[in-house]
């Protein structure tokens, strides 16, 4: 009788996992897939684009894009060029903070995670305040110093490019660094012992190894500015330069909106990127040879003597490009009532933070993001841990299917999956549209690949048997995720909640789209008062976001170094 | 349900286990038991099943079919559908890795088993230093765990392991992420601390050596079987088959047949270059056996001039190890190596008598049997 006790609960562990999986798998594809399928049927919608379902059906949207082509060409031309500078400066970025001996390799690593925190959105808006033609501080001092019309002009299709591949770059830097700490220094070494040299080295051995690293950062960082918005709305819509997500946003955006024509270009962009993505997945899972393997090597530098100096300051020169000066800018237009560069001619000023302060659209939507930001986050974060359980660590059937399908909204779009799920829910008879919930779980959805892949590497770095141990010392299941998992994965988790508060606060593609009068979120509040009220306002929220974001970003970080002080 | 088990069974029984690694089949029904206090090892090459088999008793892997019982409990049966969970199976294990928890101290750590079994305060503050005092690390106890070496992380799993009094502690490959020094220093420890505890243990590792210096009796595993059971002396004396004679130490295997028995009871056996060698069949002669094992510590060198020799050689290269030299004779039926103390030298090039006792060299049974 004593064996049917021993029995029961795994038997009926086993017996329900059918059911949880396809509850599951259910739920997500509902807030996943749905939307999506929405927005297809809509890009096939030939009647009026405003009546849904539709009334007839066709292809006409999809031979419209013809008309677009121009469009097309744009945002090719843009991605293109943004993704082969993103990727030589991740590349140098990566080679000389993790292969060579410069001076201050642990600050340089610490400041080239500011990019992420910056945000393209802010980082644009930054770049439009120093660069743009009449009133950017770069062209202002140039004419100050006797130079005639504009030195340079950031609204162009350089001018996107330029921010993008600044931006992207921090993203491949994290990418090909990845790929190459992964790799055994002695095949480094053995190179410079038969007599190569350092160049001969990089070249040879260094470039080749990682390689497939390097190409697969490329696509990933491709498809991402394939859609990419936030710098193409900043800086191309004052030059009237289009690409794909842009005449998305116009087309929503004019009157009457061309929903059937916005929804066939999102599907062909999200076609398009999963297409990128699918061979990102090919190029680094077959691609890898067998020198590189899993295993964490021990760093070992290349003296690299007085070029080190030279390289240092190439570093420096990318921090201060992507950080320093865009945030000085927008500081500094903060503090003015007219912004000028020419600091002796400078009225400095509160009036930008009072006004901003008084602004109920500008407060609330702070308040409304922080507080997205904390329960998506803290909600988020445990749904995904359940999910990467069931994922990784449970032998579930059917668990390599919950992965693609709570993977799956890394391949659409932002701001087209925004589209879709604003078109689903406004045709969903559940009251959600223009509510904070609605944003919540659009938050939650578009974050759940980031959240799975951060939570799986802290799940997968702790070892089976510190668990296993805890079982066969006679802990309970419950007594066991008590007692050692939940303290284990602790700061690793607290480490993903920061990741997804962030994401949250800054999100602009979906939240631009489901925002309404009663539930205004920061990043799309830059966005209205960029094009409605002056660039020191702009700033000045701006500048209020990015100081918040890192408050948060600087205290959890302390929190977590403290909790992991405990050693690796 | 304990009048299930007959009396004679061991303390942990295991019988016919059958267990499938997702759809590969890595145990193939194998048995055996070990009595009360008894240590007992698994040994085998990577691979083998050892490690799987040791988990399934533990509970932590689910095996296919067969049963497994321990002190007269039965923690798994196929056909009875039970299978105990692993925190009531009331063993204990010591992993690879050793499995200390980083967030804690090394007392928490080795506290963790009287804890759960929610032992008052004091008992578990006494048999904690009881377990460290036993490995040597009483000092350790207010230590962050995560602060220690490699041989200390290994004390603390020992004494974390022993700490609640288990019936049976498992150990998974403990020694095998210790250097060369520290390892023979720890075999020594856990023979001592296994005999003073009286803890029947089950113990797997892929070093013979080990395995022979530790054990009571080991278990030989190839490829999900078993290939023999036996003390160590017996298995290194009298290996069954070819498998055991060349994982277990090192062994001269001369390849030939039978040609009937000698005078003293044993067989002779006559090798493809035409040596004749008495040796002994403690298995049987089916009629299919092709080879005989010497191992080369048993084998004595002579002058040639000397009677008695068994094979005549020369010495082809002789290598000075230290504890003993070895040496490479070339012979007819091929190239022996013979280790002999550093005492006994012979020079490269010289021809030597080889000798050996009958029972020394040892028929072994055909690998498919």
């Amino acid at each position: 009788m004593n064996n049917k006790m021993a029995v029961s609960p795994i038997e009926r562990r086993f017996g329900s996992q059918g059911l949880v999986v396809t509850i599951i798998v259910a739920v997500c594809v509902l807030l996943v897939i749905v939307p999506v399928v929405f927005l297809l049927l809509e890009s096939l919608n030939t009647g009026d684009p405003q009546v849904f379902p539709p009334l007839s059906w066709g292809l006409a949207n999809y031979s419209a894009l013809v008309l677009d082509v121009r469009i097309v060409l744009n945002t090719l031309k843009v991605a293109v060029v943004a993704t082969v500078f993103a990727v030589i400066i991740g590349f140098l970025l990566a080679w000389t903070l993790t292969r060579t001996n410069i001076p201050g390799q642990a600050l340089l690593e610490r400041l080239l995670e500011i990019p992420f925190y910056v945000t393209p959105l802010v980082g644009a808006l930054a770049w439009s305040v120093l660069a743009s033609p009449e009133s950017g501080f770069i062209n202002q001092i140039w004419r100050e110093l006797g130079g005639g019309g504009a030195l340079v002009n950031i609204y162009s299709a350089g001018g996107i490019g330029w921010v993008m591949a600044i931006f992207e770059g921090s993203v491949a830097f994290v990418m090909i660094s990845a790929a190459m700490k992964a790799m055994d220094p002695a095949l480094e070494e053995g190179s410079r012992v038969l007599g190569g040299g350092k160049l001969r080295t990089m070249a040879r051995i260094t470039l080749p190894l990682v390689l497939p690293g390097v190409l697969g950062a490329a696509v990933f960082v491709f498809a991402e500015m394939l859609g990419s918005f936030a710098a193409a709305l900043v800086l191309g819509i004052p030059a009237h330069y289009y690409v794909i997500t842009t005449a998305i946003w116009e087309m929503t955006l004019s009157y009457p909106p061309d929903y059937g024509r916005a929804a066939a270009l999102g599907i062909s962009l999200f076609a398009i990127m999963f297409a990128m993505l699918a061979l990102y997945q090919r190029i680094i899972s077959r691609n890898t040879f067998t020198t590189i393997s899993g295993k964490a090597f021990r760093p070992r530098r290349m003296d690299m003597g007085r070029w080190r100096y030279a390289l240092a300051g190439a570093c420096w020169l990318y921090v201060t490009i992507a950080v320093f000066l865009p945030m000085i800018a927008l500081v500094i237009t903060s503090f003015q009532r007219f912004s000028t560069a020419i600091l002796p001619q400078a009225e400095f000023t509160l009036a930008n933070y009072l006004m901003a302060f008084n602004m109920e659209s500008v407060t609330s939507a702070i308040k409304n993001s922080l507080n997205l930001g904390f329960w998506v986050a803290s909600v988020g974060v445990f749904i995904m841990m359940l999910l990467v359980w069931i994922i990784y660590r449970s032998r579930l059937r059917g668990a390599g299917a919950i992965e693609y399908v709570v993977m799956f909204p890394q391949s659409v779009p932002r701001m087209v999956f925004g589209l879709a799920l604003l078109w689903a829910w406004l045709h969903v008879p559940i009251p959600l549209y223009g509510t904070l919930w609605l944003l919540g779980l659009a938050y939650f959805t578009v974050l759940l690949p980031l959240g799975i892949r951060t939570l799986a590497g802290v799940v997968l770095q702790i070892d089976k048997s510190l668990e296993e141990c805890a079982r066969v010392c006679g802990a309970s299941w419950w007594y066991q995720l008590r007692t050692v998992t939940f303290p284990l994965l602790k700061p690793g988790v607290l480490a993903a909640w920061l990741l997804i508060f962030v994401a949250s606060v800054r999100e602009l593609g979906v939240s631009i789209y489901l925002m309404g009068p009663n539930s205004k979120v920061i990043a799309p509040a830059i966005v209205s008062s960029w094009s409605s009220s002056g660039t020191e306002l702009t700033s000045t929220i701006a500048v209020l976001q990015t100081v918040t974001v890192f408050i948060v970003v600087i205290v959890l970080s302390r929190v977590i170094q403290r909790l992991s002080r405990y050693g690796s | 349900m304990s009048s299930a088990v007959a009396a004679d069974h061991g303390f942990i029984d295991v019988s016919d286990l059958i267990i499938h690694y997702e759809d590969y089949l890595a145990v193939k029904g194998i048995s055996f038991n070990a009595g009360a206090g008894e240590h007992l090892t698994l040994l085998g090459p990577s691979g083998c099943g050892k490690t799987t088999t040791l988990r399934s008793i533990a509970g932590l892997e689910r095996p296919s079919a067969g049963e497994i019982v321990i002190d007269g409990k039965r923690l798994y049966s196929g056909k009875g559908r039970v299978n105990v969970p692993a925190e009531r199976r009331g063993v204990s294990m010591v992993f690879q890795s050793y499995a200390i928890w980083p967030h804690m101290t090394v007392f928490d750590n080795v506290a963790y088993g009287l804890r759960v079994r929610k032992l008052p305060r004091q008992e578990v503050e006494r048999a904690v230093l009881h377990a460290l005092e036993l490995v040597q690390m009483q000092s350790y106890a207010s230590r962050s765990a995560s602060m220690l070496s490699g041989g200390q992380q290994q004390r603390i799993a020992l004494a974390r392991a022993i700490a609640f009094s288990p019936k049976v502690v498992l150990f998974d490959e403990p020694l095998s992420n210790l250097d060369a020094k520290l390892r023979n220093a720890m075999r020594v420890e856990l023979r001592d601390l296994q005999s003073r505890l009286q803890i029947t243990s089950l113990y797997v590792t892929h070093d013979q050596e080990e395995a022979l210096a530790i054990s009571d009796r080991i278990i030989i595993m190839n490829s999900g079987t078993i290939e023999q059971i036996g003390t160590p002396q017996d298995i290194y004396d009298r290996p069954r088959n070819r498998f055991v004679a060349d994982f277990i130490g090192s062994a001269n295997l001369l390849r030939g047949s039978v040609e009937g028995r000698s005078e003293e009871g044993g067989y002779c056996f006559r090798t493809e270059g035409g040596d004749l060698l008495p040796c002994v069949a403690p298995y049987g002669v089916q009629g299919n056996e092709a080879e005989v094992a010497i191992r080369p510590a048993y084998i004595q060198l002579r002058n040639p001039e000397a009677g008695g020799a068994i094979m005549q050689g020369t010495v082809r290269r002789r290598m000075f190890h230290g504890d003993f030299i070895q040496y490479q004779v070339q012979c007819r039926s091929g190239e022996m190596t013979v280790r002999r103390s550093p005492t006994e030298v012979f020079e490269e090039g010289s021809n030597v008598a080889l000798c050996f006792h009958s029972a020394q060299c040892v028929l072994l049974g055909s690998q498919a049997a």
